[in-house]
């Protein structure tokens, strides 16, 4: 009798291990200091702290760049990594905005910590290089004063396709939909981004709300449900590196890592209208080492140090003075630099009222399910 | 032990201190969260983030939507589909294994744990650097001149329910393996010699003797299939909605955890339910003593 239920025992731990969603592989995360919550209006104390801690995705931020920034200032920099914007604001939420030093995430989700009271305004003062900063990444729904967030990186969603077998003029989303591409495209897993781009080819925008809209694009995504390989919201560029989709729909990064591979591949700016986000730091409001996260600020807005953040991250970058740094295929780049009178036109995705929300989230479940 | 139990009469309510750690466990890691749950459940969606205090029926509502009955039917489909090729897969491996002597037996068990050891999602990995467009499979068999074009064997359902085997068939095997195990040979043999044919022996003796672990191994299969969702992600390319994944959507991009938590309570029942009908079958005996 005691072997079998030791067996059963074995099979108990496997079954919890296969079922772990996530990888095991856990980052150098530093434990959240507790440290007591500093109004946003004190100054920091003198007798600072050599610490910081920066909470955002894995593998985002160069290291090269960290490395240089702990050299100059002996301040050591930490890390503490979250999968998702929701997951950064759940735990911050948690603890009540305490424990980071500076956060790293998207503009929508910065909204939403912006209203929940967990952001603490930048004092501009320590961050003479902020001037250097693109005034097209500046004033934006998130932070329409630029009180508390300083751009790292932008990127818009972009179509990418092979031009060697695709053999129809590729102007748009709408061109996602020719029967040529049956079982050959890679879109978004994401609910609004996919029926945001499916209402602006019917005419709206990628915050409509109206019912009407939602249900039309609904029925019109069902036509796409043919031609779509996957849904793939990490991963889309190694389809497209490995030939076996031929269009694909991609964030900025995907789309540099592809272009990198496949050098062959083309670019287009759906004439539709794109889709545009931001990547910001903030404070949170009980950052207790706001000195050190205002040199941090102020340090990777140096122009060399900006490139090589953008240059390691794939994405657009933010800062003028980065151009004399980056290298001429980057500023050639259709992903990275794209004509500001297009970007001047590129939408936001904002948060929507909820019971708009739900009808797309149901939406796209019955698109997935069909 | 039920019987036992009731020749001595009635348990005493006294509890000794050695079971603490267990009733401690066994409320904190499943008591609660199935109390957090069932109470999400009840709970209205927040304006833009969480849930507010006003409890409703609103999130329960939901589920009268035809496209979750279709979600649920296909969960189940996938997860018998997985069953069935574990079962069938299975079965000869198990009565192999047991047939070997004891040491060869052990190893055999060690080499089928041994993939545990790896991080579940590092060996899904494995298997798309395998059958991808131009995996090790495709470009193998392109220069051996089997295809002229790269086959697409990824992002299908055969390629969620090859995960799901992989993934599962350890716990299938390990199940039948201890009822063959424990089968009485000579059985066999009394009926080879009384004229049995190989297959009458197999289906009049073994069969009905190892049923208990082909029970087993199917409900220890078929619960985890269901809720599954980065198989389907990883090999199925995202295109199906399973039970797993939409419970994944809820509550990571819908943000609606209230639906969540009601499709978690489903799930929940479902797994109830089969666990009841097994001890039906197998007579009001749990898992642990079928084993």
């Amino acid at each position: 009798m005691r072997k079998p239920v030791a067996l059963f025992l074995i099979a108990l731990l496997l079954l919890t291990a296969c079922s772990s969603p996530t990888p095991a592989t856990s980052p150098p995360t530093s434990p959240p200091t507790a440290a007591p919550t500093n109004p946003p209006t004190e100054p920091p104390s003198p007798p600072a702290s050599k610490e910081l801690i920066i909470f955002t995705w894995a593998e985002y931020i160069n290291p090269d760049v960290i490395a240089a920034f702990e050299a100059e200032t002996g301040i050591t920099v930490n890390f503490s990594f979250f999968d998702r914007n929701e997951e950064m604001l759940t735990k911050l939420d948690a603890a009540g905005g305490v424990g980071y030093d500076l956060v790293l995430a998207s503009d929508y989700i910065i909204a939403e910590a912006a209203a929940a009271g967990l952001v603490q305004e930048l004092d501009y003062s320590l961050i003479p290089n902020a001037q250097d900063i693109e005034p097209a990444f500046l004033g934006q729904f998130y932070d329409p004063e630029d009180t508390y967030t300083i751009p790292f990186a932008a990127g818009t969603p972009l179509i990418i396709y092979d031009p060697a077998k695709v053999n129809i003029p590729v102007t748009g989303y709408a061109s996602l939909w020719d029967p040529s591409l049956a079982n050959s495209v890679v879109v978004f897993d994401d609910a609004r981004l996919m029926v945001g781009f499916t209402m602006m080819m019917l005419g709206g925008s990628l915050n409509s709300t109206d019912p009407e809209l939602i249900k039309a694009a609904e029925e019109k995504l069902y036509e796409l449900k043919g031609n779509i390989l996957a849904l793939d919201y990490d991963t889309a560029h190694e389809k497209m590196i490995s030939g076996e989709a031929l269009a694909a729909l991609m964030f900025t990064s995907g789309i540099t890592r592809s272009l990198e591979e496949r050098p062959d591949l083309e670019i287009v700016y759906p004439e539709e209208g794109m889709g545009f986000g931001i990547d910001c730091f903030f404070l949170p409001s009980g950052a207790a080492n706001t000195a050190n996260a205002h040199l941090f600020l102020n340090f990777i807005l140096r122009g060399d140090m900006a490139a090589e953040l953008s240059n390691y991250a794939g994405y657009i970058n933010c800062v003028a003075t980065a151009k004399d740094y980056l290298p001429q295929e980057v500023l050639e780049n259709k992903a990275l630099y794209i004509p500001a009178e297009i970007l001047g036109n590129a939408e936001f995705m904002e948060n929507i009222d909820l019971a708009a929300t739900e009808l797309i989230d149901d939406a796209w479940t019955r698109f997935k399910q069909r | 032990m039920s019987r036992k139990s009731k020749l001595l009469g009635r348990p005493s309510f006294y509890l000794s201190p050695a079971l603490w750690p267990l009733i401690i466990s066994v409320a904190l890691f499943i008591v609660l969260p199935i109390i957090y749950i069932v109470n999400l459940s009840f709970l209205q969606r927040g304006a833009t983030w969480g849930v507010t205090d006003v409890h409703t029926l609103e999130a329960y509502r939901k589920l009268a939507d035809p496209t979750y009955f279709a979600i649920f039917a296909n969960s189940l489909r996938i997860a018998t589909l997985t069953t069935l090729a574990c079962l069938v897969l299975g079965y000869p491996f198990a009565y192999t294994t047991a047939s070997l002597p004891p040491g060869r037996r052990q190893l055999v068990l060690l080499l089928l744990l041994a993939p545990f050891w790896l991080n579940s999602l590092i060996r899904l990995n494995g298997w798309i650097l395998f059958l991808r467009y131009d995996g090790v499979l495709n470009n193998l068999l392109l220069k051996l001149g089997v295809i002229r074009e790269p086959l697409r064997l990824l992002h299908n359902q055969g390629a969620i329910l090859l995960g799901m085997v992989y993934g599962l068939i350890s716990f299938m095997i390990l199940a039948i393996y201890n009822s063959v195990e424990k089968l009485d040979r000579s059985l066999l043999e009394a009926a080879r010699d009384l004229g049995a044919s190989p297959l009458r022996a197999f289906l009049t003796v073994t069969l009905p003797l190892t049923l208990p672990g082909i029970i087993a191994g199917s409900i220890l299969v078929f619960v985890p299939s269901i809720g599954l969702f980065f198989i389907s992600d990883l090999l199925g390319g995202g295109k199906d909605m399973l039970l797993g994944n939409l419970i994944a959507t809820q509550l990571l991009s819908a943000r609606n955890w209230p639906f969540g938590a009601v499709l978690s309570v489903v799930m929940l029942l479902i797994t109830v339910l089969l666990i009841r009908l097994y001890r039906v079958f197998s007579g009001g005996k749990s898992i642990g003593e079928m084993l």
